[in-house]
């Protein structure tokens, strides 16, 4: 008997076909895995202040023959003059790619495409960013190269004329799409219009800009004392640490050190903000005071965010406006902690006009709920598990890790707390259900929403005569019509003429 | 500097040779599914995924889209996964299908009124028949009994507390890839969850998630500046090749879609033999292969395999062009009919692509920089598995049009067919190919997704095969390709010029003078002017303003002048007529 049991299982085995599936458990649950252990790289390693001045992140990766560096620079939009709105950008645009003392733009850039290297520059709201990746080969060329790229860019008059015009006919597309006119709008309602990251290029302002004032900006803002470093790849740690040093030191001129960033934020009060568009998809964005990164709630306020709308399909405002409803292709809110100024909370999605007004309605539902009812176990440890055990995804790349650590110390959170990232899971851990429920009420106010829509008024007024909803059900607040503005003037345009 | 260049050279030497490769372990499973591994222990996760080769070339007239609401629908469970109750949740499916039938009885009831112009549009509720809207609340009905017994998005829900990230999927002409990223150690988890609804799908939700891809496509294409021209212009690109229509499908194809038609698609082309499987990452591949085995294993072999697209696009006897008034800067669009994935003109295209793209390419160089006629270009060679095209645009600097960033871009090409490009220039580009072969190895996804890109096309050795192809590309390859594929015949183009009344208000020249803050008025008056046909009143506005003008101030002056220029005109034209 046995050893007829046995044969046929060896046929079976044999034939690779009935074997196959015969032992697979019917559920996920009942599968057992190995133990996984990661710890997160420790920043104090890789650490270098250096002797000229920055704070260097060096992490050496001998698997393939590249090094990037990236140089972040304290520096920002919030430092524009007034009536030169975009000069910061235009710095940084310009920094990588108007030439330096020794060579015009053409020249670095041929030489530079030739090396197939990669150097990029910019300046953003509250940073900049200089940063090369090339072959570990080309390293001591592509460090000169980025010395005179720092120390004595050029700003070649003639690429600032056509940066110029590139950019004022970007400005005539920006009334061209509905998500332009969102991204837009929110800001202004989130922060205020008077608030310095609400301020926009005009063709008015960047035909102020001129070589001098780049170059001015430039030995204001761009020095050493400022920068940030974070380098990786095919390089040893030491040899790096010196080439680094003649990098930054003996720099040319002095600069100042910035002010700090302004605060001054200012919401616009409850209500529904209208601006029309003759699309067939309704653009919305509902919009409530933010918090800082640093709250001590941050964490809570995240997990809770997650079950709410920002875990993508299992969060409740996807499921319930795309799975449940078909209202929209992509639902959801993100709750970002600001590091300078509060950052507001958003929910958004896009739908076809008929239904914006039901769809909009169920995610205030959902925030309601979110902070009048506990979440389920089930919902609080899926949110859990898909932070902490994604968290190794943030170190996936050495550049990554050089980038990351980088990144805190320019933001000041290494100095305030170096063992951030060594006790984020177990932070993460300790959320309950109770403190989901009491951030969530704490933050989540659905009558002192800001509710943006852009699209065709007259079909999102009718609605679905299957959820038949006035604006009033959505807001206690007025409806409020926004005016679409002149994309080179920024000027409020006419109502008729829309 | 001696030193520096021995560094370099040094640097050189310490490159392993086989750096440049990614080390694919094949494997094919006894009912036909290729595997493909790569080892990497860098983090402790696996991308993972599999790719199907159909796509909406697959299709035909009245199903296209079906592949990409499949793409969606694969999301949906299994029969354990996603409902309480397996039983009931199928029987509700099963009604809601008999429900669906009579739904589309109704429907063409509705396409007989729309085609007799009885009705506009099918699509708004108004519109729908009383029959219609009662199968509609008892379809509701079903959906809200199969909700109870939901376990929403439960799929999702398992990767996502299993600590899985970056679960989607992709459809184009050509295939459709699955993909996540597990942690190490929950390889058996990704095998699980992907033989169970490969084996055993249900399409649960089907009309919400139809519903969603309309979404999409109001997202993609029709609420989007120039969506609805560049869909446009693909089908009048492509004559007779399944390319001609669009991956998320015709409006009114997606709603006929049938539960038949889908079971249908399924059988035919998800299966084994059609299906390659791809892990990345932090695993054993001898363990991972037993693991593949043991769960893929159980599906059963197709039993006749997916044709083959037998179209082939025939020679185009004629240029073709479209004139289009988009809300968009004036711009042009170029596509020529060239050749597919490993074509051996396909290396000879693509060094091409390079020499004419970025900030030190021709098309730069000749039209933004050179001849100032344009503000950007780009250049892209994409060879589809099928066929090819070829695609150079730009957009027109202000006050140049796009007729002149056309001519200037075929006064490029002339340059490259009659002339040999210069050894360093054709350097410079093999040299950002040769780079590439080690950016293209820094993570585990990227690595994943380009083996499913060239797999999905035709094979995935592509992957480490096409650097030395590119290598060996000559001048005179270059110069007889340029001869050979860019011809007027072979060519469409598209015009694109601002619709009228929605750029900005200066953008009529007459405006320019004037201070930011008059430009709105004028616009807005110019605007009224359009909409008047009364000439008598034309002509009493016109006497006003003329009377006015010697009084204004000096600031208002030229807005005055602007003014009766513009009145003045629309009387001449409303004269002519």
């Amino acid at each position: 008997m046995k050893s007829q049991f046995l044969s046929t299982v060896l046929a079976g085995l044999a034939l690779g076909l009935t074997a196959f599936g015969a032992d697979i458990v019917d559920r996920p649950e009942k599968l057992t895995f190995p133990a996984l252990r990661f710890e997160p790289p420790n920043p104090a390693q890789f650490r270098v202040p250096l002797k000229s001045g920055p704070v260097a992140y060096v992490v050496p990766d001998r698997t393939l023959p590249l090094v990037t560096i990236s140089i972040t620079v304290r520096v920002g939009s919030y430092l524009d003059p007034d009536g030169k709105e975009g000069l910061a950008e235009f710095a940084g645009y310009l920094l990588a790619r108007g030439g330096t003392k020794s060579r015009t733009a053409e020249e670095l850039e041929e030489r530079l495409a030739f090396l197939a290297a990669n150097l990029g520059s910019g300046i953003g709201d509250d940073a900049g960013s200089v940063s090369l990746n090339l072959l570990s080969k080309d390293l001591p060329e592509g460090l000169k190269i980025l010395r005179e790229v720092l120390t004595e860019p050029r700003f070649q008059e003639n690429k600032l004329d056509l940066y110029r015009q590139q950019n004022i006919q970007g400005m005539k597309q920006r009334n061209d799409d509905a998500k332009f006119i969102k991204a837009r709008e929110q800001e202004r309602l989130a922060y205020g219009d008077r608030f310095w990251a609400c301020r926009q290029t005009t063709e008015k302002s960047v035909n102020a800009i001129t070589q001098e004032d780049l170059k001015a900006f430039h030995q204001k803002w761009v020095h050493p004392a400022g920068f940030v470093v974070a380098v990786s790849g095919d390089f040893e740690r030491d040899a790096m640490v010196a080439q680094l040093e003649s990098l930054f030191s003996n720099w040319p001129f002095k600069g100042e050190n910035p002010p700090a960033i302004p605060a001054d934020i200012s919401m616009s009060p409850p209500g529904v903000y209208f601006v029309k568009k003759d699309v067939n998809q309704g653009q919305v964005s509902i919009l409530l005071p933010g918090v800082m990164r640093d709250n001590p709630d941050f964490l809570a306020i995240q997990v809770m965010n997650d079950i709410l709308g920002g875990g993508g399909f299992t969060s409740r405002v996807m499921n319930r406006v795309r799975s449940d409803e078909g209202l929209a292709y992509g639902a959801g809110s993100a709750f970002p902690g600001g590091v300078y100024y509060p950052l507001a909370f958003q929910a958004g999605f896009a739908s076809k006009s008929r239904s914006v007004k039901y769809a909009a309605s169920i995610v205030l539902e959902e925030m309601t709920k979110i902070a009048s009812t506990p979440v389920s176990d089930e919902e609080l440890q899926t949110a859990k598990r898909s932070f902490i055990d994604t968290f190794p995804e943030n170190f996936n790349t050495k550049a990554k890790v050089a980038g990351r650590f980088a990144s805190d110390e320019f933001t000041g959170r290494f100095a305030k707390d170096p063992t951030y990232w060594q006790t984020w899971r177990s932070r993460i851990e300790a959320v309950t259900r109770e403190d989901v429920q009491r951030v969530a009420k704490e933050h989540l106010h659905p009558s002192k929403a800001v509710i943006l829509m852009v699209g065709d008024e007259k079909d999102i007024d009718l609605g679905d005569p299957k959820h038949p909803l006035t604006f009033k059900d959505l807001s206690s607040g007025p409806l409020v019509q926004v005016p679409l503005r002149d994309p080179l003037t920024m000027e409020p345009l006419p109502a008729e003429s829309r | 500097m001696t030193s520096l260049r021995l560094a370099g050279l040094l640097a050189v030497a310490t490159i392993p040779a086989l750096a440049q490769q990614i080390p694919v372990i094949e494997r094919r499973l006894p009912n036909g599914f290729r595997l493909l591994m790569v080892e990497r222990h860098e983090e402790p996760r696996i991308a993972g995924g599999w790719v199907v080769k159909v796509g909406s070339a697959n299709e035909h007239l009245g199903i296209t889209g079906i592949s990409h609401l499949f793409e969606h629908m694969m999301f949906k469970g299994t029969p354990t996964l996603g409902t309480k109750d397996a039983q009931r949740d199928l029987e509700l499916i099963a009604e809601q299908e008999r429900v669906r039938g009579e739904m589309r009885r109704e429907e063409a009831a509705m396409r007989v009124a729309l085609r007799e112009g009885r009705l506009e549009d099918v699509t708004k509720p108004e519109n729908f028949t009383p029959r219609y809207k009662e199968l509609e609340a008892e379809f509701k009905k079903l959906i809200d009994e199969q909700r109870q017994l939901l376990v929403k998005n439960e799929f999702d829900r398992v990767y996502t507390t299993a600590g899985a990230s970056g679960m989607n999927a992709f459809t184009s002409e050509d295939m459709t890839g699955y993909f996540i990223t597990v942690p190490s150690n929950k390889l058996e988890l990704w095998c699980w969850m992907e033989s169970e609804r490969l084996l055993r799908p249900v399409f649960r939700e089907f009309y919400a998630e139809r519903d969603v891809v309309y979404e999409e496509r109001r997202m993609r294409i029709e609420s989007t500046p120039i969506g609805k021209f560049g869909e446009e212009f693909n089908a009048m690109f492509w004559d007779a090749h399944p390319y001609m229509w669009p991956v998320i499908g015709w409006p009114s194809d997606i709603p006929n879609i049938t539960k038949r038609d889908a079971d249908a698609f399924y059988a035919l082309y998800y299966q084994p033999q059609n299906i390659t499987l791809i892990l990345v990452g932090d695993f054993q591949p001898d363990q991972a292969e037993a693991m593949a085995l043991r769960y893929f294993g159980r599906i059963p072999a197709g039993t006749q395999p997916p044709p083959e697209v037998v179209t082939r696009e025939p020679n185009q006897p004629a240029e073709k062009r479209m004139y289009a008034e988009a809300e968009t800067n004036p711009q042009v669009d170029i596509l020529w009919k060239t050749v597919g994935y490993r074509h051996k003109d396909s290396y000879p295209l693509d060094v091409l692509q390079l020499l004419l793209s970025d900030r030190t390419g021709r098309l730069y160089k000749g039209l933004v920089l050179g001849s100032q006629v344009a503000t950007e270009t780009y250049a892209m060679q994409d060879s589809k598995k099928w066929a090819g095209q070829f695609n150079i645009g730009g957009e027109a600097k202000d006050g140049k049009s796009p007729e002149e960033v056309e001519q200037g871009i075929y006064a490029e090409l002339e340059k490259l067919k009659n002339e040999p490009v210069p050894a360093d220039e054709l350097q410079k580009v093999k040299n950002q190919f040769a780079a590439f072969e080690y950016r293209k190895l820094t993570a585990n996804f990227p690595i994943f997704m380009q083996v499913l890109q060239a797999e999905g096309l035709g094979d995935w050795r592509e992957v480490n095969e096409a650097n030395a192809k590119l290598q060996a590309v000559t001048a005179e390859d270059v110069q007889r390709v340029a001869r050979k594929y860019f011809t007027k015949e072979s060519r469409a183009v598209a015009i694109y010029t601002r619709k009228p009344g929605t750029g900005a208000a200066s953008d009529d020249p007459d405006l320019a003078g004037l201070a930011a803050d008059q430009r709105p008025m004028v616009r807005r008056i110019v605007e009224s002017l359009t909409a008047e046909k009364d000439v008598a009143k034309l002509k009493e506005f016109l006497g006003q303003l003329e009377a006015q003008t010697g009084n204004a101030d000096p600031k208002r002056q030229q807005l005055q002048k602007i003014l009766q220029k513009k009145v003045a005109a629309r009387i001449a034209e409303l004269e002519k007529k």
